[in-house]
């Protein structure tokens, strides 16, 4: 295995309906751009981008997964090795503010108690087609205790601050933790795990 | 086996190494195949394994004939070209009406709660079309080609002040009462609000004009509503695409302006083939995606037990790379124009899709160095983001594979 160069490793996933810009927000994080040039997920992708915060050099391991029902048996098996995930909505698309609480409903069923949560709503450079309220956001984020933002991947609005708040909620509860207590493979639920194909 | 019994595929792939005369050569082959009044399927799958020639509409008529949606037949062509087209014609006119527009539905409204209610069968669609919008918006953005206008748009789609733009469709999920207005005694009309969600350059063109991305959405959407048990499953984008690609820029006219149409048999017959891979509950059947996952790992195991094992102590599991490559034949993981020659081959497979299996084998055999110095987080970049190898190293690593494979298995290995 390579030498590692950084302290500590996090596995961060990224949920939400099809559309909303999960992919679009990771690539302004991890490539600092935004272009329209993108392409539909289909199964799982994958970004690693190292940040320093508090004197400790992170590296995280994003996993941006496709939003489409069909896709969930590949996806939920991600949940478990999480340490912290990110749940999108889109502030122009009603419904997939209200599917936040299926997406919630999966977490609780698929991913270790402890994970820390993070809701953003999405393309809030789009006050004009806006139909879904800030306040509804918090709302249902104080519901659940999870912390809020709204974003925009296309007007860089929010996004480093969503990586780093929710970097910084995982570092705080892990003190002291050193990097060999984090194997670097994802750990994948076996019990959901009906896709991992394991040869032999 | 893989084409006809005589020429294994890697003697064909070394005659593809030409020089301009033999090329010259080859196009009078092709012709000649194509000319018989009987095509020989073997001898054409033959060919085309080896790359259709991109000249002069060849791609598009022999993908017609590999996907079985011309007959062998030279004499049926017409009739099977015009029965089809009519039918999709027929269907269009059935499928794309918006109910409120036919004079005898006054017992039908938007609150209908009748399941047979058209309204609520258009407020279901409405929702799939939420879906097929996001992803033809997304297709290959990085060519012009499906923003651009279309040659052959549908006049009554273009000429309908935007009403009947199956975009405009989109977000009404349920009934919102500024979309409907009621005219005179019970009739109820929808005037469609443009909701534009998406801040793409995928814009619908102006009024008697649309954008190929349109017509890619009407294909899709007829797909859809004459297989409802399916439905649209993401990625049924990327495999309609580059057949639509090749239809709507064939230098043939006569050809090219009935693209849609053709696009849209040619489409269903090859996810006739490929649709165990969209569907949840069939992920474990024998054409179920984790079979066909579970082949490229053996196939692997088979060439290079070395870097299948590697892959297994690192935990890189076949749902990382192979599950794309396999559900998208490929089209998401390399160009459009070497999706076109990949595809030659895959559709001149008679076993389809044992070929894939080979291609896919053969892209990690060809980075296997690169697989062995790396750990957990470059391999699955690097399989994730396939580096620039040349098609045609790929396809010939692949043949070799496929020959070897196959003088295993005969001889009882
Ligand atoms: N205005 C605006 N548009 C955005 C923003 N983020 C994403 N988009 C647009 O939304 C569309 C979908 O974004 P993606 O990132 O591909 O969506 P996704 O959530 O990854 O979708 P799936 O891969 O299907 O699950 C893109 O075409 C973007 O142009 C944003 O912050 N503002
Ligand atoms: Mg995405």
């Amino acid at each position: 295995m390579a030498k590692k160069t950084y302290d500590l490793l996090f596995k961060l996933l990224l949920i939400g309906d099809s559309g909303v810009g999960k992919t679009c927000i990771l690539f302004r994080f991890s490539d600092d751009a935004f272009t329209t040039t993108f392409i539909s997920t289909i199964g799982i992708d994958f970004k690693i981008k190292t940040v320093e915060l508090q004197g400790k050099k992170i590296k995280l391991q994003i996993w941006d997964t496709a939003g489409q029902e069909r896709f969930h048996t590949i996806t939920t098996s991600y949940y478990r090795g999480a340490m912290g995930i990110m749940l999108v909505y889109d502030i122009t698309n009603e419904k997939s503010f209200e599917n936040i609480v299926k997406w919630l409903r999966n977490i609780n069923e698929h991913a270790n108690e402890d994970v820390e949560k993070m809701i953003l709503g999405n393309k809030c450079d789009m006050d004009d087609k806006r139909v879904v309220s800030k306040s509804r956001g918090e709302g249902i984020a104080r519901e659940h205790n999870i912390s809020f933002l709204e974003t925009s991947a296309k007007a860089n609005i929010n996004i480093e601050k969503a990586f780093t708040d929710l970097t910084l909620s995982i570092l705080n509860k892990t003190p002291g933790r050193e990097p060999t207590d984090v194997p670097e493979k994802i750990n994948i639920d076996r019990k959901s795990d009906r896709l991992s194909n394991r040869c032999c | 086996m893989l084409i006809g019994s005589n020429s294994g595929p890697q003697k064909i792939f070394q005659k593809s190494l030409f020089t301009m005369s033999s090329y010259d050569l080859r196009l009078k082959d092709l012709d000649q195949v194509l000319e018989s009044e009987v095509i020989d399927l073997s001898k054409l799958r033959e060919f085309c394994f080896n790359g259709i020639p991109d000249v002069k509409g060849y791609r598009s008529l022999c993908w017609r004939l590999l996907l079985n949606y011309l007959p062998c037949d030279r004499n049926k062509w017409d009739e099977q070209l015009d029965h089809h087209r009519k039918l999709y014609q027929q269907w269009l006119d059935e499928i794309l009406v918006t109910p409120g527009s036919f004079d005898n539905e006054e017992c039908d409204h938007p609150l209908s709660e009748d399941p047979n209610s058209k309204w609520n069968t258009f407020f279901k669609d409405n929702q799939a079309l939420t879906q097929i919008d996001k992803d033809v918006r997304r297709l290959h953005p990085e060519l012009s080609f499906f923003q651009q206008a279309t040659d052959y748009p549908l006049s009554n789609v273009v000429y309908s002040s935007g009403t009947k733009r199956l975009n405009r469709r989109v977000g009404m999920h349920f009934l919102n009462s500024a979309n409907v207005v009621r005219k005179g005694l019970g009739i109820v009309k929808i005037t469609p609000k443009a909701e534009q969600t998406s801040t793409s350059e995928f814009k619908p063109l102006e009024e008697g004009s649309e954008a190929h991305w349109e017509v890619v959405e009407r294909i899709l959407f007829v797909y859809c509503k004459l297989n409802p048990g399916q439905g649209y499953v993401q990625g049924m984008n990327e495999i309609i695409g580059p057949i639509y690609y090749c239809f709507a820029t064939d230098p043939i006219i006569k050809m090219k302006e009935h693209a849609e149409a053709d696009c849209f048999f040619v489409f269903t017959n090859l996810m006739s083939e490929i649709r165990d891979f969209f569907i949840k509950t069939l992920d474990e059947t024998d054409t179920g995606i984790v079979n066909m996952m579970r082949k490229v790992t053996e196939r692997l195991k088979e060439n290079d037990p070395v870097v299948q094992s590697y892959l297994v102590k690192n935990e890189i599991y076949p749902q990382y790379y192979s599950f794309r490559w396999l559900t998208l034949l490929l089209s998401q993981e390399f160009s459009l124009p070497e999706v076109l020659r990949i595809w030659d081959s895959l559709f001149s497979d008679s076993q389809r899709f044992s070929f894939l299996i080979d291609i896919c084998c053969a892209m990690i055999v060809l980075i296997r160095d690169q697989i062995l110095a790396g750990d957990f987080s470059t391999i699955v970049k690097l399989l994730q983001n396939y580096p620039n190898v040349e098609t045609r190293v790929i396809l010939n690593k692949a043949a070799e594979l496929s020959v070897k494979n196959r003088d295993e298995e005969s001889s009882g290995i």
